[in-house]
């Protein structure tokens, strides 16, 4: 923010009512504030008019220099002004007592977050009704627009005719915000947290997009293999990947079935590193975890679980000798690469005074040095492999290479 | 609705050094090496004479001999010979689950290796290079032969792309070798396979 336009704001806001502003004075505080005390630059505009406010009595602002333009939620943009008439399609729970109500607010070019403070002296807003808010500020938090209401906000409840269409983004297109999306359950993850009722993949013929839904009340899981359309779904950014929050969205279950893109990818390679965790695993067995138990059968999360259940699976690196890529294979494809399935590799442990570790040695005999194909979803440089083939020799390839040694001898 | 989108994402992901395929005899023959970066932990690669660094090999071959040496430190050498030439492999007490799995071996059987080369200054001067083992596993014939279409492969695509990278400039002037002798090579590997 430039902190003479923050200084011409305030003094525009200060005149308005009636009493001199001394640009000067305020651009030389705002500075003063920005500069030497590394306030950010809008909190050192709201300390600024505050003080100045308290100076001359003024309670309320109407927001000088007019309310902000009009605008559509598609159009706004961070720092802005803006005053915009729009929905409020849904209600939650405000984080903290400054807050009054957050929420998702939209119209037909668009959504976003909102949030009231409890300092604005707005009034209840009602999930489903529409309002003008005159003087908002629009703010970006991790890539993500939100509409301010504060005390200069004036907030008018207006009828609407007409439905509201939101616009249903592909997922290869989402950024960052509040989104709609038409999607299928393509996978189902198992949960990393307590409070995680579900997460997984939802895909549409664009791609797809990790999503998470907590524990709420009301909330239901989504059906695996199940279409549905989410609306005003939150898309934020974490480690720099997209992920899809489905709290407080509006899950509509849809009929039938639609294309989905794969993202099937195909990797071949010789199998170069078998990682720990290969083999014979113990998994967590309290419902909705699995996770892997570490040797003394501790799961992270639900601490000592001696009614473990055993399962196989391979992480390890395959390479082609310019590339290389983290493959990770559930038990189905390992039994049948390994050729050792749930039951002997569980009676080879039992029966070997090195236990787990010899089924990891065998995995290592079986699979080291192997050229593999394999098939599945890749997800930051790691697949999620669904098939899997040993390679053999192929003397066809041994022509064609003969002649491109020889073809210039 | 703003924000990085797709194509904005970083590159965070840990990147494992790829394993080269190379043949003996181009092994053998390097003796370039250097560290990418100041760091105690920055790689190290050697440079190959047909233009790539190589920071980790995959060989696969002839286990001929083993040899365990040292009583403190012990270690394992072994020769594992390819079509054109042997390499040296080592495996000591850093690298224990190498050591083990050399013990179990029993020469002569095929096997594949996966190691990092490392150059060594002989007494009289000049430079040996041996591949300190990662892993060293019992194959069959039917995978050494992919290695060898695999490496002549290899071998072929770096003599044909070197002209257009900076390691290919640099293994042109540091290695007074013509290419075409690698050219060479791989065609004799390949003759010995079975149509």
């Amino acid at each position: 923010m430039d902190i003479s336009e923050a200084a011409e704001r305030i003094s525009l806001k200060i005149t308005s009512h009636g009493h001199p502003a001394d640009k000067a004075s305020i651009e030389s505080k705002l500075t003063r504030l920005v500069n030497e005390f590394g306030v950010p630059p809008a909190e050192a505009e709201r300390t600024v008019l505050n003080e100045l406010a308290r100076e001359f009595s003024i309670t309320t602002f109407q927001a000088a220099g007019g309310p902000g333009d009009q605008k559509t939620l598609g159009q706004v943009q961070n720092g802005e002004w803006v005053t915009v008439e729009c929905k409020v399609v849904a209600l939650t729970s405000a984080p903290s007592p400054s807050i009054a109500q957050a929420g998702i607010l939209a119209d037909n070019s668009g959504a976003m977050r909102f949030v009231v403070w409890a300092r604005a002296n707005a009034p209840a807003l009602t999930a489903g009704k529409w309002y003008r808010f005159e003087s908002a500020v629009v703010d970006q938090y991790k890539g993500m627009l939100s509409l301010k209401v504060h005390s200069g906000t004036t907030v008018t409840e207006i009828p609407h005719e007409g439905a509201l269409k939101p616009a249903i983004t592909p997922i290869r297109d989402l950024s960052p915000g509040v989104v709609c999306i038409r999607g299928k359950v393509v996978q189902e993850w198992e949960a990393t947290h307590d409070r995680i009722l579900q997460s997984g993949m939802i895909a549409d013929e664009t791609g797809g997009i990790r999503f998470v839904m907590w524990k709420e009340e009301g909330r239901e899981r989504l059906n695996p293999g199940g279409v549905y359309t989410i609306f005003y779904a939150t898309a934020d950014e974490f480690n720099s990947r997209l992920s899809l929050t489905l709290n407080p969205a509006t899950i509509v279950p849809e009929e039938g079935d639609i294309p989905v893109s794969t993202g099937n990818a195909s990797f071949q390679g010789a199998f170069v590193h078998l990682a720990p965790g290969s083999g014979l695993i113990r998994r967590c067995p309290v419902e909705g975890c699995n996770r892997v138990l570490s040797r003394q059968n501790y799961c992270p999360v639900h601490e000592i679980q001696p009614q473990y259940h055993y399962d196989l699976r391979i992480k390890g690196w395959l390479d082609n000798g310019i590339e290389t890529r983290e493959i990770l294979v559930q038990r189905g494809e390992t039994e049948r690469l390994v050729e050792m399935n749930l039951d002997q590799a569980r009676e080879l442990a039992e029966n070997n005074p090195l236990g787990m570790d010899e089924v990891f040695m065998k995995f290592r005999e079986a699979l080291l040095g192997r050229y593999l194909a394999c098939q599945g979803r890749v997800i930051e440089n790691r697949m999620l492999v669904s098939a899997c083939e040993i390679l053999h020799y192929q003397p066809e390839q041994l022509a064609d290479l003969l002649n491109r040694a020889g073809g210039s001898l | 609705m703003t924000g990085g989108g797709a194509a904005g994402r970083k590159e965070g992901i840990f990147e494992r050094e790829p394993a080269r395929r190379v043949f003996a005899v181009e092994l053998k023959e390097s003796r370039i090496h250097f560290k990418e970066g100041q760091d105690e932990k920055s790689p190290t690669y050697v440079l190959l004479p047909t233009g790539e660094r190589c920071n980790r090999v995959f060989i696969a071959g002839t286990l001929t001999e083993k040899r365990r040496q040292g009583e403190q430190n012990m270690f394992y050498r072994a020769r594992v010979v390819d079509p054109t030439g042997t390499f040296f492999v080592m495996a000591g007490s850093y690298q224990p689950e190498a050591m083990q799995q050399v013990a179990r071996l029993e020469p002569p059987t095929f096997v594949a290796v996966v190691g990092k080369p490392n150059v060594y200054q002989a007494p009289d001067g000049a430079a040996l290079i041996s591949i300190r083992c990662e892993s060293i596993t019992q194959i069959d014939k039917d995978i050494r032969d992919q290695w060898v279409l695999d490496t002549a492969k290899a071998t072929l695509d770096r003599i044909d792309t070197a002209g257009q990278t900076p390691d290919g400039e640099r293994a042109k002037r540091e290695y007074n070798i013509d290419p075409a002798l690698f050219r060479k090579v791989a065609y004799e590997a390949l003759t010995q396979l079975k149509i």
